[in-house]
């Protein structure tokens, strides 16, 4: 009982915290006559999200319909390239240098070539999130493949395993937590990612209403779109430690760790 | 016959000569204990015998037959219990059999007749993190068992134990090894867990590593958790402590 109320109290803080920021932000905007086109206050930002809901949800559907596709191709890509990679050390010797170079290479100055390649459809954006998401992916996977026990190997070369089945009952399993931790990073990356996409010009999608209602200095509104952009990441957050709690529900490391 | 038979292995690792040279035979079914000081090169051993490592020089042979570097033959249980925490107790005592072919609704059928023996019984839905220190070792046993009937190779099975856990395992050990009648290599630390439990026991030097002493225990395994009060029973305690060094 006791327990149980000092969890809701752990909890309650940080609301109450974030609420009383709320409420100093709304006071000074008000005493000082802040411009709203400068810095509206969170009762207008509010306002604004109520009134446009419908076409901020129909834009955030598109932004998440992005995410989603670049994230699971993203996933898909990593685990054949950790397999590969792996299995074959000369190929994880080619490749791993690459990998990290490759992430030097600032994703918004290569985002607009993907524009003038693949137009304003939603392609260069799954692009843009795909790699956005696949280094955090690939390399906890790997991370996770190279941590294996030595000894489990051992053991199962001793009773004559196969490389799949090697691969299959022991070094998957026991590098999925750290998988999870980096598709955890991701999926709050993946939002940004697409959301860059839009920015440099889209059809649809948050990126591009907040481009343009920036242009026009409705600032309500682009905090509105901050709202929903946090919104839609905290969610895919949630989505995967959901999937980790289904897929992994051995690991203790996460069995009793909130959310 | 599974009789083992380790003739003049030398092995040399990262330029030291671990072991320099090894000769032991473990008679079928009887079980052997091998003591020896802290990075001697008992775990090389196990690795050569067991086939995952190629000896410099000599050879091993099993029933008369040589198998140097062959692995598969032997069923070799490290001092972790190497249980896979994705699986629970069932399907992870059952990967032997799904390794050698077996589909895996038969294979846990097969499994599911040796957990009372193993002293799991109720425990087969039970993942490795929910069980005792002691119930994971058992369950580690009955894979290899699983694996394999006739040859065990024990690499400090108990090790991590606590000491009522430890002497509670070697009671009820001593009535697996009965029943299953297994020929077994015991690496341990502990030298009353070697005479309590081997017909044999082969003393290792310190690196470069050779056999110091061979000593047949002169006394049977007891049947029941008792002290040993056999007149060869300090003898034999102190010849072992006496390679040993102690």
């Amino acid at each position: 009982m006791r327990k149980k109320f000092v969890t809701i109290a752990n909890s309650a803080v940080p609301l109450v915290f974030v609420g009383l920021l709320l409420v100093l932000w709304e006071c000074l905007v008000r005493v000082m006559a802040v411009q709203e086109w400068l810095l509206p206050g969170p009762v207008r930002i509010l306002e604004t999200l109520c009134g446009n809901l419908p076409m901020l949800l129909k834009h955030a559907q598109s932004t998440l319909l992005e995410c989603l596709a670049g994230f699971v191709i993203a996933i898909l890509f990593s685990f054949i390239l950790s397999f590969f990679m792996e299995e074959i050390p000369l190929l994880k010797r080619a490749f791993y240098p690459l990998l990290v170079a490759s992430q030097t290479v600032p994703i918004i100055s290569v985002a607009p070539l993907f524009i003038i390649w693949f137009g304003y459809g939603m392609l260069p954006k799954v692009i843009v999130v795909v790699l956005v998401c696949f280094f955090p992916i690939a390399l906890s996977l790997l991370g996770g493949l190279a941590a294996v026990d030595r000894e489990y190997l051992e053991l199962f070369r001793s009773m004559k395993a196969g490389r799949l089945a090697t691969f299959r009952m022991v070094k998957l399993p026991l590098a999925l937590p750290s998988f999870f931790s980096g598709l955890k990073i991701s999926a709050s990356y993946s939002v940004m990612g697409a959301v860059i996409g839009e920015w440099l010009g889209a059809k649809q999608g948050l990126g591009i209403y907040m481009t343009l209602a920036q242009r026009s200095f409705q600032v309500d509104r682009v905090f509105a779109a901050i709202l929903v952009v946090t919104l839609c990441s905290a969610a895919l957050f949630a989505l995967v430690s959901l999937l980790e709690r289904l897929i992994i529900p051995w690991n203790q490391k996460t069995k009793w760790r909130e959310l | 016959m599974p009789e083992i038979v380790v003739k003049g292995v030398q092995k040399t690792l990262a330029g030291l000569l671990t072991l320099r040279e090894i000769n032991l035979v473990a008679a079928d079914r009887t079980v052997v204990g091998i003591l020896g000081p802290s990075g001697c090169g008992k775990s090389t051993l196990f690795n050569i015998i067991s086939g995952l490592m190629m000896p410099d020089k000599g050879s091993v042979s099993i029933g008369g037959r040589d198998v140097t570097g062959q692995t598969g033959l032997v069923s070799y249980m490290h001092q972790k219990d190497l249980l896979l925490p994705s699986l629970n107790v069932l399907d992870n005592v059952s990967i032997p059999l799904v390794l050698k072919g077996t589909s895996r609704k038969a294979a846990r059928a097969e499994a599911a007749k040796h957990l009372q023996t193993f002293g799991l019984q109720g425990f087969a839905s039970y993942y490795p993190w929910q069980l005792s220190g002691g119930m994971k070792q058992r369950a580690a046993m009955l894979r290899t068992y699983l694996f394999s009937s006739d040859i065990w190779l024990l690499d400090e099975p108990f090790a991590s134990l606590d000491a009522i856990t430890k002497r509670k395992m070697h009671t009820w050990l001593t009535g697996v090894l009965e029943q299953f009648r297994p020929t077994v290599l015991f690496i341990t630390h502990d030298v009353d867990e070697a005479l309590y439990l081997c017909d044999k026991v082969y003393v290792l030097s310190e690196c470069p590593t050779v056999v110091k002493l061979e000593l047949s225990i002169p006394f049977s395994r007891p049947r029941q958790n008792r002290t040993i009060l056999d007149q060869a029973y300090g003898a034999a305690r102190d010849a072992v402590m006496d390679a040993l060094s102690i």
